[in-house]
């Protein structure tokens, strides 16, 4: 239930992101949508078993232990949806310094320059 | 066989380097004369053909799908192919003369080199794929030719293309199906499975198919048009491939697939009044030009009508006599063409209005072009004269329909009769009035071509010996069973030559009537099927960008909005159509409650704000929520790469907003109320799918399985880090990949390196700011190698407790930005490129390894001599993932940090 709640939380606000003008929110709302999406997958699994999923000698309870593949698919992820942000920084970047060079505002949905 | 097409083959491609080395327009001798070599080299075979037996030979190609490079030589092959080669061999020895100095001789003897090829290939073709092949090769050549006749034929060369193509891939349907019906694709198999692809429910299809693909190319009613508008190519290529040859290729399939339908009503009725249809229309057409070489088209079309009429009708006579009539047909119009090029590039003009009085110039000329407008007329003693007489006495044999052949015969002779009048129309326009002034004879090396052409019509009239045997053999190839009686020059008082003098006469009166007639000519309004096509095209490439238009749009909502309505519509379909879900299993918490409570508040915050900082600060503390939500469902190691992501995001986002405005701009309520709505029904979507589509299962297979077996398959116990690793490596390789790319692509969107430009931060005017810089220094000695200790000691760990290749890569990327912070620069040895491709190399070199090792890719080995310290292939290949992470960070790193400085030049340059 709870992650049903955080996880439409985390999607409506990062579609309110998505469906507005501007570089900068659509990166917003990448973050937000991208936590939603990586909750949804650990869900996945299951949330009954939480033992973290190490075996060998020390663990005494392998059956406790978390579904990996999620974690697996969600650390990818997360790893991913950090590279997608920094190249969103990096086009909004570029964006910024076109502008700024050219004074060209044309672009109604650009986060135009001061 | 193959030696033949290889040799035209090397010498299309030879051409272009022998046009420049010297030979210039002169080639076109060289070239003929090995299209007469290789002309020779198939006609050694004719007397093993004529014995009834045939050539073949075949490579293979395409085994797994039962294709083969395989040519074969029957009777109608020769004849078809002794055709394209002799008078290819004849335009290639008129080209030199005709041709410019300034003209690219290289790409004209090239293509019409390689066009004859094709038409070769074409016509040997054993295999039906191959045939298509072929078929699509010759539509290619033609449209580079007419291509090259510059801007005016853009509009001609499109028509051209996009009807010959969608013949093209109707016949690659129709090769599809036949290899489908009768399960192979020789052309002789599926010919001798007639009644298995009749008695087949594709029977029809087929042969319309088939059909249409020989109307495009033989430029049929109504698809003609492409064919008068490809005159605006040179003469040559007008001669060779739109007259003599390419045009012709439809008539070869027709005739080769003959066997399979011939005797069937709707075959033939589908057939003969097309082709018939065309043969009037065409030469009524022709009537009406005044450009001798739109006559000469039109002529085309009328001629080519008569040929598919005659395959139609499928009588042994009727196809026999449509052979001889492409030879003939052939002859006469490569002749003609050739001559209306000399008289183009002699008088300046090919409009009859202007030319005038040539018979007295140029009287070689002149007795060549009647020679073969006699031949064209259909008069004795041309061959032209027996192939007519024989397509009539086939016409007659007309029997899909009661009276068919009586209709036939008569539209034929109809259309005979309109071919006299334009035939003398021709000779007339041309050649007969006031003599012109200042033109002369041309020089016998251009005529000769054209006069060989025409006095071979004229010889094989009376010795049509010479062509019956191979005709004959041909006509065996097509109508098996019924033995053919030798063509004769002369048989008697017969209804036929009756129709040939009530066409040469009604011919003869039209023309001495012209001017009536060119004025009622005038009078009838004639659809123009080629504006038709033009108009149907517009409509589809403007029907095409509406549908592409709202793609067009440079915002982001346009793009973004329409897949999220598209998942609702998806969560709509699964709201409705999932039932009978298992009961929940209870796992809620008191932390989660709060986490959940405190997830919703930092959303709200982040949303609710339009302060760009207290945005982030919000985007912060909800990532930080996540890392909690992680560690307490059992996932330490995404919650340490969720915390290290935040950090670095935080890092990298500072580089960028020091030039951003510190506001998000306003958006119109209007919009907000859109995006509002959205917003809650995606929020709904996805927590009602959350909750009815999880935690209702005990541990699935592949968690138990990955469980159970980590520890003994890969000597790993972090059992998420072996599926990194060991299970799904190819998967990680390829999102390392992925990061990879990002990094090249920031490197590629911000320009060059600006990290190498030292600027030291002390230049830096602020007494403060100063004092800031020699803290960060000092504590950054410690902390950086600090870091770069702990990112090495959790990616040694990783495979056994929380760490590996990406989180180690971040550590390290912070350990960067804390140098980059303090020094203002990166460590100049630490490039991104270099990087990223180490990376790579190490990936694939880890997994090529395995590969050698006689493994599967990416299987785990042990690294002799490293076992002690449990170093095994798994952490070479986290080595190599760590590394492309860490590339793309120090990409972003340099790049947003290093435009910073770039980008003011106060501190660049004081």
């Amino acid at each position: 239930m709870t992650a049903a709640i955080v996880v439409g939380v985390l999607v409506a606000g990062g579609v309110w992101f998505l469906a507005q003008p501007g570089l900068l929110r659509v990166i917003f709302g990448f973050v937000l949508l991208g936590h939603g999406v990586n909750v949804l997958i650990l869900a996945s699994g299951g949330l009954d078993r939480r033992g973290a999923p190490f075996v060998g000698e020390g663990v005494e309870d392998v059956a406790a232990a978390a579904d990996p593949l999620p974690q697996a698919f969600v650390l990818t992820a997360v790893v991913i949806a950090f590279g997608v942000t920094v190249y969103l920084l990096g086009l909004l970047r570029a964006e910024s310094t076109a502008g700024d060079d050219s004074d060209d505002d044309s672009q109604d949905d650009v986060e135009a320059g001061p | 066989m193959l030696l033949a097409l290889g040799v035209l083959t090397a010498m299309a491609v030879l051409s272009p380097v022998l046009a420049r080395r010297g030979c210039g327009r002169e080639l076109g001798y060289l070239l003929a004369a090995s299209f007469l070599g290789v002309a020779a080299v198939i006609a050694a075979q004719v007397p093993r053909i004529l014995d009834g037996g045939t050539v073949e030979t075949s490579v293979e190609w395409l085994p797994s799908l039962g294709v083969t490079f395989a040519l074969r030589l029957d009777g109608l092959s020769s004849l078809f192919a002794l055709m394209v080669l002799g008078v290819g061999a004849l335009i290639l020895a008129y080209c030199p003369r005709y041709l410019g100095p300034q003209d690219p001789h290289g790409a004209v003897y090239g293509l019409l080199t390689l066009f004859a090829a094709a038409m070769l290939g074409l016509v040997l073709a054993a295999d039906v794929v191959l045939l298509f092949v072929f078929w699509e090769a010759t539509t290619f050549c033609s449209f580079l030719l007419l291509g090259l006749a510059g801007g005016k034929a853009t509009r001609p060369a499109r028509r051209a293309l996009l009807i010959t193509a969608a013949g093209g891939l109707a016949l690659l349907v129709a090769v599809v199906l036949l290899t489908a019906v009768t399960g192979s694709t020789v052309i002789s198999d599926i010919v001798a499975d007639r009644e298995v692809i009749l008695e087949s429910p594709l029977a029809l299809p087929i042969g319309a198919l088939v059909a249409f693909a020989a109307f495009t190319k033989s430029a049929q009613v109504p698809l003609h048009f492409w064919l008068p508008g490809a005159m605006v190519a040179m003469t040559p290529v007008s001669a060779f491939l739109h007259a003599a040859t390419m045009v012709k290729a439809g008539v070869y399939l027709l005739m080769r697939v003959s066997p399979i339908f011939a005797g069937l009503p709707a075959w033939s009725a589908l057939l003969v009044s097309v082709g018939l249809t065309s043969a009037l229309w065409g030469a009524f057409m022709a009537l009406r030009q005044h450009d001798l070489k739109a006559i000469l088209a039109h002529s085309t079309v009328s001629q080519l009508g008569l040929l598919v009429a005659a395959i139609g009708v499928g009588t042994s006579i009727a196809l026999a006599a449509a052979m001889l009539h492409t030879i003939a047909h052939a002859l006469f119009k490569a002749t003609l063409f050739m001559l209306i090029g000399i008289i183009d590039k002699e008088a300046g003009s090919r409009d009859i209005r202007k030319l005038s009085g040539l018979w007295r110039v140029m009287p070689v000329t002149a007795t060549m072009t009647a020679l073969a407008g006699l031949s064209m007329a259909g008069i004795v003693p041309m061959l032209g004269f027996v192939s007519k007489e024989y397509l009539f006495q086939g016409f007659f044999q007309t029997d899909f329909a009661p009276a068919a052949g009586v209709v036939a015969g008569a539209i034929a002779v109809a259309a005979s009769a309109l071919t006299a009048a334009y035939g003398l129309r021709i000779f007339y326009g041309a050649f007969g009035g006031t003599r012109q002034p200042g033109l002369y004879e041309p020089s016998p090396a251009f005529l000769a071509p054209a006069a060989v052409a025409a006095l071979t019509g004229l010889l094989l009239g009376p010795g049509i010996d010479l062509l019956n045997p191979l005709v004959a053999r041909a006509g065996a190839d097509v109508v098996p069973g019924q033995p053919l009686a030798a063509f004769e020059f002369w048989h008697g008082l017969s209804p036929e030559i009756v129709m040939s003098g009530i066409a040469i006469s009604t011919g003869l009166l039209l023309f001495l009537r012209r001017h009536h007639v060119d004025r009622l000519l005038d009078r009838i309004a004639v659809p123009d099927a080629g504006a038709a096509f033009d108009r149907g095209h517009a409509r589809l490439i403007s029907f095409g960008y509406r549908i592409g238009q709202p793609d067009r749009a440079d915002g982001t909502v346009n793009h973004l909005v329409r897949p999220l309505l598209g998942a609702l519509g998806l969560a709509l379909v699964g709201f409705l159509a999932v039932r009978d879900l298992p009961e929940v299993r209870p796992s809620d918490t008191a932390a989660d409650w709060v986490v959940a409570g405190l997830v919703a508040l930092g959303v709200a915050a982040t949303l609710a704000t339009r302060n760009t900082l207290a945005a982030l600060a919000s985007l912060g503390f909800v990532g930080l929520l996540m890392a909690a939500l992680f560690v307490s469902a059992g996932a330490p190691d995404v919650a340490l790469t969720l915390v290290l992501v935040e950090v670095l995001t935080a890092v990298v986002v500072v580089w960028v907003l020091r030039r951003l405005p510190t506001r998000l701009p306003a958006v119109e309520r209007r919009r907000l109320w859109g995006a509002g709505m959205l917003a809650i029904a995606c929020g709904l979507a996805a927590a009602s799918a959350t909750y009815a589509l999880t935690g209702r299962r005990s541990a699935s297979v592949a968690s138990e399985y990955f469980l159970d077996n980590a520890e003994a398959a890969t000597g790993g116990t972090n059992v998420v880090n072996t599926i990194l690793v060991d299970f799904r490596a190819m998967d990680t390789l390829g999102e390392a990949v992925v990061l990879a790319v990002v990094a090249i692509g920031l490197l590629a969107l911000l320009g060059p390196a600006g990290g190498g430009v030292a600027e030291p931060r002390a230049s830096t005017q602020d007494r403060d700011s100063a004092a800031a810089e020699v803290f960060l220094q000092a504590s950054a000695r410690l902390v950086v190698p600090g870091a770069a200790l702990v990112a090495a000691y959790l990616l040694y760990v990783g495979h056994d407790a929380p760490g590996g290749g990406f989180i180690a890569a971040l550590v390290a990327g912070a350990a960067a930005a804390v140098h980059q912070l303090a020094h203002g620069q990166l460590p100049r040895w630490l490039g991104p490129e270099q990087l990223v491709g180490c990376g790579i190399l190490v990936c694939v070199g880890t997994a090529t390894l395995a590969l050698a090792m006689g493994e599967a890719v990416l299987a785990p080995f042990k690294l002799p001599g490293l076992e002690v310290l449990g170093v095994g292939s798994a952490l070479i290949f986290d080595i190599g993932v760590m590394l492309m992470v860490l590339g793309m960070l120090v990409a972003a790193l340099d790049r947003f940090g290093a435009d910073t400085r770039r980008s003011d030049p106060l501190k660049v340059h004081p």
